[in-house]
């Protein structure tokens, strides 16, 4: 990337940040919230009890071991959905009778909500670790896997008798044909796992008091602290607004370089 | 959410290679625990949890539960897809309201559903209203986002042409944008009940104890997995019929948003 490309690159990321006047909403309520209920409370504690009760779950070193299980659940859960999501939607769709085959199946085990899949998992696997992994990989696989196969199943067929004029081998095939149609199915089923993958990291956490922030919750919940749940409520949405951020960093770079074709909408 | 219609083809010629794997599959399971290849201690084969489904639904305890898990969604859902539509339409409409409230909803909108769930439990209790607000909050973006989107998308000359017959801005609000981002609208108020029903399952799982999604978890507890999954399977069932009815209804009552709700992926 050139210099010039990457400037212009950047401004046009910073074009679609919606400015930060749009954030008077938000500090205003927190400033009436304070105003109003100055105190701690059992319903509404004002907004600076949050705070001191996020520095003091931090000095009682339990937020960081908890945060850290919950983003290594999440992350590796994902990685896991990605790696199995894509590698399967390929296969199904690239073959017709495959996809018509199993077509059914994918879309009744789909139906199936992601945060049932906790139980389901808590009972066949017990409650460990592989558990955790297994149940946020399970709920994040669906939307990765139908958005690549079908993704797939509708590479432009005059692509494939091209691909056969020259006689390109199976490696570059792959690479030069299937990989830019479907780099950008991918990346929108990535997103929409993502919400269901942090949702269902933070409910296994709920429901098994595995460690992490979920658990934490809960706890605070249990024992009415309220500030606390508050407090947690806050990196919770803190960590839900960095990761989708992130996220649309890595796709700006990712579709500049396979960019969506045809009929590809984001919404 | 994405409801995509498998590989977006909607065919109405029977499936019949899919209807025989799924046959296979269930004949596989059937057959592993029978003979005992499968040693999983909890699971249930699939013979077990049809007499599971008739034992609950001799009992009245599936209606009753399914009865609940239905209110509190249609309920919820109606909530955020009225203040969806009326928020969005504001935003829509206003330049000025979305330069000075985008970031808000920006940082809003990301808040993963169930951390709802404990601040929802403090103020409310175990109670139906916890439910609702684990529902209302996280259903209410797609609504919002895609109905000022819908306002946004329709073209600029439409307004002019509304303004040429004198019409007020009220009345060109309704007789011009309002018609024209139908589409759109049906779009997020479709993926909006998909939500409704996930998230009803998750409030009732950790929030209120009723319906459906606490079935699942008290069988979990109680060791009957024939009938957890029996839970399993209508809540599954559940999702589909409503979103098949939603579709339904939207593509006979808007034929030109049809188009837009069976596309690829929403």
């Amino acid at each position: 990337m050139k210099r010039g490309e990457l400037g212009a690159f950047l401004r046009q990321a910073a074009a679609e940040v919606p400015p930060a006047r749009g954030l008077i909403p938000l500090l205003a309520l927190l400033t009436v919230w304070q105003l109003l209920a100055p105190g701690p409370s059992a319903y509404f504690p004002a907004p600076f009890e949050w705070w001191s009760a996020a520095v003091l779950l931090w000095d009682s070193g339990q937020l960081l071991p908890a945060f850290a299980a919950t983003v290594t659940t999440f992350v590796e859960g994902l990685a896991v959905a990605v790696a199995i999501g894509v590698g399967l939607g390929v296969a199904i769709g690239t073959s017709r009778p495959v996809e018509r085959a199993l077509g059914p199946l994918l879309e009744f085990m789909r139906a199936i909500p992601a945060p049932v899949t906790v139980p389901i998992a808590t009972l066949l696997l017990g409650y460990d670790v592989t558990m955790k992994l297994t149940v946020v990989a399970l709920s994040a696989i669906w939307p990765i896997l139908l958005n690549t196969s079908s993704a797939a199943a509708r590479v432009e067929p005059l692509l494939f008798d091209v691909a056969r004029t020259f006689r390109l081998s199976t490696a570059d095939w792959i690479r030069q044909i299937v990989v830019p149609s479907i780099v950008p199915f991918i990346l929108l089923g990535i997103r929409v796992a993502i919400p269901l993958a942090i949702v269902v990291t933070l409910l296994v956490e709920m429901l098994t008091s595995l460690p992490g922030i979920g658990a934490l919750m809960i706890q605070a919940q249990r024992n009415f602290q309220s500030a606390q749940v508050y407090a947690l409520l806050v990196v919770v949405g803190l960590f839900g607004f960095v990761v989708n951020d992130l996220f649309a960093i890595i796709e700006a770079i990712v579709l500049r370089r396979w960019p969506a074709r045809g009929a590809f909408r984001s919404s | 959410m994405t409801v995509g219609r498998f590989s977006g083809r909607l065919s109405w010629r029977p499936n019949i290679a899919g209807l025989v794997t799924m046959a296979v599959c269930g004949l596989v399971w059937e057959t592993a625990i029978q003979i005992g290849i499968l040693h999983y201690q909890y699971l249930p084969a699939p013979s077990a949890i049809v007499l599971g489904a008739g034992e609950l639904a001799a009992s009245g305890e599936l209606v009753a539960a399914t009865l609940h898990t239905l209110e509190s969604v249609f309920l919820g859902w109606a909530i955020a897809v009225a203040a969806g539509v009326s928020f969005g339409l504001l935003l829509g409409s206003s330049p000025l309201l979305r330069r000075y409230s985008m970031a808000t909803i920006e940082v809003l909108r990301p808040m993963p559903a169930i951390a709802f769930v404990p601040v929802a439990l403090l103020l409310f209790g175990f109670s139906i209203q916890t439910e609702l607000m684990v529902i209302i909050l996280p259903s209410l973006w797609p609504v919002l986002i895609n109905t000022m989107g819908g306002l946004m998308g329709v073209h600029a000359r439409l307004g002019d042409v509304g303004r040429t017959f004198r019409l007020s801005r009220a009345a060109i609000l309704y007789k011009v944008f309002v018609p024209a981002a139908t589409p759109a609208i049906m779009v997020g108020v479709r993926i909006s009940l998909t939500l409704a029903v996930v998230l009803a399952v998750l409030a009732e799982m950790v929030g209120n104890p009723e319906g459906l999604g606490y079935a699942v978890v008290s069988q979990q507890q109680a060791l009957r997995p024939d009938l957890m999954f029996v839970y399993v399977a209508v809540i599954g069932l559940l999702g589909l019929a409503l979103n098949a009815l939603l579709v339904g209804v939207v593509s006979a009552s808007f034929p030109a948003a049809s188009a837009e709700l069976k596309g690829p992926r929403s």
